[in-house]
């Protein structure tokens, strides 16, 4: 039986579960989640009104043995940014989703009864509707550990805490993972369009579910060994992230002067040694946790950990080097373990973390509260986001906002999306990228590594800005690209080394649907989603001046290598030029 | 001539092992060294170290220090696009 689409409206609570229309069949993933919003949510709508929709959609090779195939797409008009939306996460969704043969889940409208949230279970044939006042203002762990003992415990959960309930800009959606922790949908306010479609949570049928069906299962086979063969003799996805982390970011982003510090006025961190991937792996090692965690079932990279306090007791799960950046370097605390203390609850209460901890480093320079003062975000975390006080309700805003709050000019966001954590005037790649993708400053958007940007060649430095366009250009359509696959980002890492990487997943999709995709098709794709959230951008009434690094970057050196960002906007612009 | 001496992830778990200091460390090493000889007086094998960082730029090993340098031995494992556009890969291919 193919794959269908099924379609949730909150406004009379009803549902449809229809074909997939033609054009949509070779999408997945990002492409199918930024093609379904294009088509059907008017770019002017509010965010958080009746004509936003939220899309989720697992990836072309989600639900398959795929290593490392785990990443499903939701996609919407963020609140955040006030454009397109693709936010992908691990956890069990995805797979589950496929496998139940769910190509895409389309929300709906919001309800005409707001007085309480409801539950939606999708099932192969139905999708269940009803109200859950009991689950209102309970944080997600409380909202999960509530759906484990009603559903088998495979069941996917996609929940929002008590942020996301009162739409506020920072919340995400959370996810289940294969060990029953959480990940999360975490960028541009997902969590907000939820809350505003009144749904608490979102749970799959992981029971009666179909294997996914595989159009040349031989073929496909033979390519994921050799595909997952190229991802555990890496350097990289196959030692360095299993030993240290995305954390041992912290030391060489650091030493190349682009570790965003105390708000962005330094480009190194006095707290870079208390923080790093290497003395989080030491304290693992001391106390018990472990070094390697997969966000998703046939991930063979493990990137992610537990991490546990002195006397071995669990803190944190899926400790990134983001988070540690945002609360280490650019807020300021110089305690591992209190950072990890903070990134269990905002797992909890489900934020974002790069959003919220630039939030808070803007706070600070503002005089909310002191730089480091990890105590202070701990007790606004706790208390003032869930219940919404002013202050709860100033850091639920976003750094954007905090920042118009506060009359500040040193405000890092793009698209009022908060600047993650490394630093464009350092390394000027990075900074076109937040420039120009049309999600707002995020460095997944440019991250993965395809053929032609090894072709081109070429000694790229960092502090400077020849070829670093077109390098932007070529990570972001090979990242969106491999959004579309399910696939994570970190996959394409081996392609820097190992040719038969890329092509060997190319041949998992052709297997996967019997067809015949070349190289060249899939930059095709890439460039082709680029272009439609470009568009839905301009219709949304973003323009090329929405493209810029923010002008303080332009005139503030960045200590140590006293960089300014030097790009010009027909520099810029150029990027679009595909 | 004195160096200040920093080493990454397995590089410095090597050299612990190895007994040698190599966390924002000084260090006297001779005129004209390269990042190379510094490597090779360290007893440090080739494997751990893909590329250096030289005052906060990634260089190939076969870079000669200066007294007053600070130099960060980089192991193989740099996530992301970073290890591209640091120009970490370029610099270990010239090395």
């Amino acid at each position: 039986m193919s794959d269908k689409i099924y379609r949730v409206n909150m406004k009379d609570l009803s549902y449809k579960i229809e074909e997939v229309p033609e054009e949509w069949m070779g999408l997945g993933g990002r492409g199918l989640t930024s093609t379904i919003v294009a088509a059907e949510v008017d770019p002017e709508c509010h965010p958080l009104g009746p004509n936003n929709k939220m899309v989720f959609a697992p990836g072309l090779l989600s639900g398959t043995i795929a290593a490392n195939s785990g990443r499903n797409s939701l996609g919407a008009k963020s609140p955040l940014t006030g454009g397109i939306k693709e936010s992908n996460v691990g956890g069990t969704s995805a797979g589950i989703f496929a496998k139940l043969g769910v190509k895409a889940l389309i929300i709906e409208d919001i309800p005409e009864d707001d007085s309480t949230f409801y539950h939606l279970h999708v099932t192969k044939e139905h999708v269940t509707i009803e109200a859950c006042p009991e689950l209102v203002g309970k944080e997600n762990f409380e909202v999960l550990d509530a759906m484990l003992e009603r559903y088998d415990k495979k069941v996917a959960v996609m929940t929002i805490g008590t942020p996301g309930e009162q739409r506020m800009l920072i919340s995400n959606i959370s996810v289940k993972d294969p060990k029953g922790k959480l990940r999360s949908h975490g960028r541009g306010g997902m969590g907000a369009v939820m809350g505003s479609k009144k749904i608490k949570v979102i749970t799959v049928d992981a029971e009666k579910y179909k294997e996914t069906h595989l159009a040349d299962p031989e073929k496909f086979k033979a390519a994921n060994k050799i595909f997952t063969k190229a991802l555990q003799d890496n350097p990289i996805s196959g030692e360095g992230l299993p030993a240290f982390g995305t954390n041992v970011l912290v030391n060489i982003i650091n030493e190349a002067g682009g570790l965003p510090s105390l708000n962005f006025r330094s480009g190194n961190s006095e707290n870079a040694e208390e923080i790093c991937g290497e003395h989080m792996a030491e304290n693992i090692k001391e106390r018990g946790g472990s070094t390697t965690h997969g966000c998703h079932a046939g991930c063979v990279i493990q990137c992610s950990q537990t991490y546990n306090d002195e006397e071995g007791n669990y803190l944190a799960s899926g400790f990134e080097y983001e988070m540690i950046w945002a609360f280490g370097a650019n807020f300021g605390i110089n305690d591992l373990d209190l950072i990890a203390k903070i990134d269990n609850l905002m797992d909890d209460i489900g934020v974002d973390a790069i959003e919220t901890g630039v939030t808070f480093g803007v706070a600070a320079e503002g005089g909310l509260l002191e730089f480091g003062d990890g105590e202070t975000v701990y007790k606004i975390l706790s208390e003032d986001v869930p219940n919404g006080t002013p202050v709860g309700r100033i850091i639920g805003s976003g750094a954007g906002n905090v920042g118009k709050l506060y009359g500040l000019v040193r405000v890092p966001v793009v698209k009022n999306q908060s600047i993650p954590a490394y630093e464009p005037r350092a390394i000027k790649g990075q900074g076109i990228t937040y420039a120009t993708t049309p999600m707002g400053a995020d460095h997944t958007a440019g991250y993965a590594v395809a053929t032609n940007i090894l072709n081109s060649g070429g000694y790229i430095d960092p502090l400077k800005k020849e070829g670093q366009v077109a390098l932007s250009r070529n990570l972001q359509i090979a990242s969106a690209a491999i959004d579309s696959t399910g696939m994570c980002i970190f996959v394409a890492f081996p392609a820097l080394d190992d040719p038969a990487c890329l092509p060997a997943l190319i041949d998992m999709i052709n297997a996967r649907f019997g067809i015949n995709l070349t190289a060249d098709d899939v930059t095709s794709l890439g460039a082709r989603i680029l272009k439609t959230e470009h568009e839905f951008n301009l219709k949304a009434g973003l323009t090329a001046a929405d493209d810029r690094i923010p002008e303080f970057m332009k005139y503030e050196a960045l200590p140590p290598h006293n960089a300014i960002w030097d790009f010009t906007n027909e520099e810029i612009d150029a990027f679009w030029d595909f | 001539m004195k160096i200040t001496m920093n080493a990454f992830s397995f590089a410095r778990n090597r050299l612990k092992e190895l007994g040698i200091p190599c966390v924002n460390v000084e260090r006297e090493i001779d005129e004209g060294m390269s990042a190379q000889d510094l490597i090779d007086s360290l007893g440090l094998e080739e494997k751990y170290v893909e590329a250096v960082f030289v005052n906060g730029t990634v260089l190939p090993k076969n870079t000669v220090l200066h007294e007053g340098d600070r130099v960060a031995l980089l192991p193989p494992g740099t996530p992301g696009s970073y290890r591209l556009i640091l120009g970490i890969k370029k610099a270990g291919e010239t090395s």
